[in-house]
């Protein structure tokens, strides 16, 4: 069991702390919570690319990485993702615990007091980001965005996400559009900076072989510097049912096509339910002796990779495959039978057992994780009460079928996006 | 009767046990008793290189066709009672299994029924049960993961730069093989990969986690199926030659960036690299290139590369061993070229003691570091183990590196007229 600590550090911050000697590293991080908008996303998005390049102490990118070297191979990371209508601002920074360090310098006290220097104040020029890092991090955000196109799985789960989420913000990529971030304008940025460290809720998490005390004082005393006011809410809108099947084909020179459909659940967090449409996306597609394993790879053989995606926050589901072009119709099929059958309560009991186990064998890993703890517990963020991934283990288990069977009853297709090519493998 | 030996660390202070079983396996065992899960992989050194052997002194060599290690991978999860992916269902485990070039692995992680687990694994390994109809079945779904490669810019940027590396040596040749290689693929052949390649004396099981070494030889004892004392292979591969095949290779896919490889060939006359030598790169590729690297910043502040995909890794195996620098890039060719004068620079004038020691100790905490996670630690211990190196040593060689065995290294990697550049360009701009 995985024993958490946590308490407020003011109004609209909360902090988190795991202590465990079992590990060997230590991870703290920030997470800045905002509203997913299209005008404010690629700025908000930029900023802890930003923040984690410089530091007033290190105000050289190469200087602030020679730092971290020779605090053994320390890190410093910045990330952006969506949970739900939220756009989450991440900077993180991680190294060996203090009893590995070779000339007795404590890796961790160093990490506290760079995470709040590089967050709280960052190295401006003219009270603005400078030019150069600016420049910099807007090319790699653009990069970033082409790189998604490379990978076409993920690609075509981003078409269908956009299509599906259409008018809503979850519709919104996570560094916002492509657009947006080229019009980036320096000038926004410090606002844009002021109004996440004065106005975004924020969660902070210390983890791993690491005494919490002085990170919570560092933090404690830099958001009390800043007299915080009022801490904007975040909230998600969920969709609860489709009402027509939207139908987008498009083309591309690929050897694969990828098909991928999304669901509305008609449930989300905070229902009741999520632990049963969890387990329902588990017996659908989430595991090898899922239905669309066995059915439309194992049986039909018409793909390699066949699986479920739920998104507990949103309330959606996408089930995503890569089949010839002549099969497409053949594979969606007997995707949307085999969603008749769970709908039908035709599934036994060791099915949903496996599922069961399954599901509950992720949580109970998460704990032997710094990353599983951190993304558990922020997925957590929207939770009353807060529940360790234990606990979540345990509400699985009570889920029945019946409760299976009537989330099913409620899932509706809303978006079918197939991404075809020519069919020819390419030169 | 089993041997048991303790390799302890005091620098990682952990400790695992090595034990080499009656029935030939070796056996590596890491318990890490506070942990919830435990992650067991039994793996053979037989991977999509091993085209090519002979099964007794001076006899035969048998060519079978590319992708048959990976489809007998796919196919030893099915046996008469059923797949083994049903079994795991029973248990929890979450299993899965993978070919790479010089291996095959099959694997599982778990929270519970640690031990109940481990008999499927060892069980359905040793159970090979091949019918014309379920290899048949499998082309389908073989040929889908091929497709999914096909159109993995990543995937084929590598491929490409082994095609221009590599004359004869099979690591050229994707692990999946072709749709048309795996259309050979028969039950007899499979057969014979098995019974050449998945003898206990060829193969090792690790395991690391919430596990009692006893009860984990129990479990061995039971399963283990005595293996055939009579074992002989002989790997053949055909002479490769010192130098590349050529300087560029380019191919154009449906990319909105392009991507780019660039490898050094090595010579490998004198079989694996040591301990030490892996080491040494380690920490000289982290000099040369890391993020607190001069190259590092003169290439992003020449806007040709960005953090997020730019890296290296040092890609070695049996008879093939390169050191491989990869990313996006706008202009791959301006890439390659800071990179060779980079390397030209350090082979000149070396580098000083404090880039030296952080790249030491960069190395080093990074692998301290992976020791927390089971899944790292047994996949390590496997590759290790098949290439004749070890964990911990590994770790107190990089902390007792010295300057110039790491400068020493580039007499024989790192050479500009052995290299290579291969190019994924956009086959049309961006959207």
């Amino acid at each position: 069991m995985t024993g958490i600590e946590q308490r407020s550090v003011c109004d609209g911050v909360n902090f988190r702390s795991v202590r465990d000697s079992r590990f060997k590293t230590v991870r703290m991080s920030i997470h800045f919570l905002l509203p997913l908008e299209k005008q404010s996303a690629p700025s908000n998005a930029i900023l802890p690319f930003l923040l984690t390049r410089a530091s007033r102490k290190y105000p050289d990118l190469t200087q602030l990485n020679r730092h971290l070297a020779g605090l053994y191979g320390a890190q410093l990371d910045a990330d952006v993702q969506k949970m739900g209508d939220v756009q989450v601002l991440s900077v993180s920074a991680s190294g060996i615990a203090d009893r590995y360090s070779l000339h007795g310098e404590s890796v961790s006290a160093e990490l506290s007091r760079l995470l709040c220097s590089i967050v709280f104040d960052p190295p401006f020029e003219e009270g603005m980001f400078p030019r150069a890092g600016f420049e910099q991090e807007k090319r790699q955000m653009l990069e970033q965005i082409d790189s998604e196109f490379n990978d076409k799985r993920l690609y075509a789960m981003r078409r269908c996400e956009e299509i599906l989420c259409d008018g809503e913000p979850y519709g919104i990529g996570r560094f916002g559009s492509r657009e947006d971030v080229r019009a980036l304008k320096r000038e926004s940025l410090t606002q844009a900076w002021n109004r996440m460290i004065h106005h975004a809720r924020a969660e902070i998490m210390v983890l791993g072989d690491c005494d919490p005390e002085p990170v919570y004082s560092d933090f404690f005393a830099a958001f009390h510097n800043l007299g915080r006011t009022e801490t904007v809410p975040c909230e998600t809108r969920t969709v609860r049912s489709a009402q027509k099947v939207r139908d987008v084909s498009e083309t591309m020179d690929v050897a694969q096509c990828k098909l991928v459909l999304g669901f509305r659940t008609g449930c989300a967090e905070p229902d009741e339910a999520v632990p049963a449409c969890k387990l329902f996306s588990a017996l659908y597609g989430g595991t090898p002796s899922s239905k669309l394993f066995l059915n439309v790879r194992e049986k039909l053989s018409l793909c390699y990779y066949c699986g479920s995606l739920y998104h507990p926050l949103k309330g959606i589901l996408f089930v995503q495959s890569g089949v010839e072009r002549r099969n497409i119709d053949r594979a969606k099929d007997e995707i949307l039978r085999q969603l008749e059958e769970i709908k039908k309560g035709n599934f036994t009991p060791s099915e949903l057992e496996a599922a069961k186990l399954s599901l509950c064998n992720s949580y109970r890993t998460l704990s032997d994780s710094l990353d599983g703890l951190e993304a558990w517990y922020l997925s957590q963020t929207f939770s009353h009460p807060v529940r360790p991934p234990e606990e979540e283990a345990a509400l699985v288990q009570t889920v029945t079928g019946d409760e299976v069977r009537k989330i099913a009853g409620g899932v509706t297709l809303d978006t079918v996006y197939r991404l075809t090519g020519s069919g020819v493998k390419p030169q | 009767m089993n041997r048991i030996r303790e390799i302890k660390s005091e620098r990682a202070g952990d400790a695992y046990y090595e034990v080499r079983h009656s029935s030939g396996l070796k056996i590596l065992i890491y318990p890490k008793p506070k942990n919830s899960s435990s992650y067991a992989i039994f793996g053979t050194k037989y991977g999509s290189i091993d085209n090519c052997f002979r099964t007794s002194p001076g006899g035969e060599p048998q060519k079978v066709p590319n992708g048959i290690a990976h489809y007998l991978e796919h196919k030893l999860f099915e046996s008469a009672e059923g797949d083994a992916f049903a079994r795991f269902a029973k248990t929890g485990a979450s299993a899965n299994a993978y070919t790479s070039f010089d291996m095959t692995c099959f694997l599982f992680s778990c929270t519970a029924n640690v031990y109940q687990s481990l008999e499927i694994l060892l069980d359905f390994v040793q159970s090979p049960y091949f019918t014309e109809q379920t290899v048949q079945k499998e082309q389908g779904i073989i040929g889908q993961e091929i497709r999914m490669y096909d159109d993995d810019p990543q995937w084929r940027v590598l491929f490409n730069l082994l095609g221009a590396l590599y004359h004869t040596h099979p690591v050229k040749i994707d692990i999946a093989g072709t749709t048309d290689s795996i259309a050979k693929i028969t039950p007899e052949l499979l057969y014979r990969c098995y019974r050449t390649f998945y003898n206990l004396n060829n193969m090792v099981l690790c395991i690391a986690g919430n596990v009692e070494p006893d009860r984990v030889l129990q479990v061995c004892d039971k399963m283990l199926k005595p293996a055939d004392p009579s074992y002989h292979v002989e790997r053949i591969f055909e002479p490769e030659p010192e130098h590349i095949v050529k300087a560029r290779a380019e191919q154009k896919m449906a990319v909105a960036v392009p991507l780019f490889e660039l490898g050094f060939k090595e010579s490998c006359a004198s079989g694996r690299a040591t301990t030490q030598q892996i080491a040494e790169t380690d920490i000289l590729l982290e000099a040369l290139a890391s993020d607190a690297s001069p190259l590092f910043r003169r290439l992003l502040d020449a806007g040709l590369i960005n953090e997020a995909s730019f890296g290296h890794e040092y890609f070695e195996g049996p008879g093939f061993a390169s050191v491989i620098f990869s990313g996006e890039s706008r202009d791959p060719e301006a890439a390659a070229d800071e990179i060779k004068k980079a390397i030209a620079s350090v082979r000149a004038e070396g580098f000083d003691r404090d880039t030296f020691e952080r790249a030491k100790r960069a190395v080093y905490g990074r692998n301290i570091a992976a020791l927390n996670n089971v899944g790292c630690i047994a996949n390590s211990l496997v590759a290790l183990e098949f290439a004749g190196r070890e964990l911990f040593s590994y770790i107190d060689a990089v902390a007792q590196a010295s300057v110039d065995d790491v400068l020493g290294r580039l007499e024989v990697q790192l050479r500009p007229q052995y290299s290579s550049l291969s190019v994924i360009r956009p086959k049309q701009p961006a959207p």
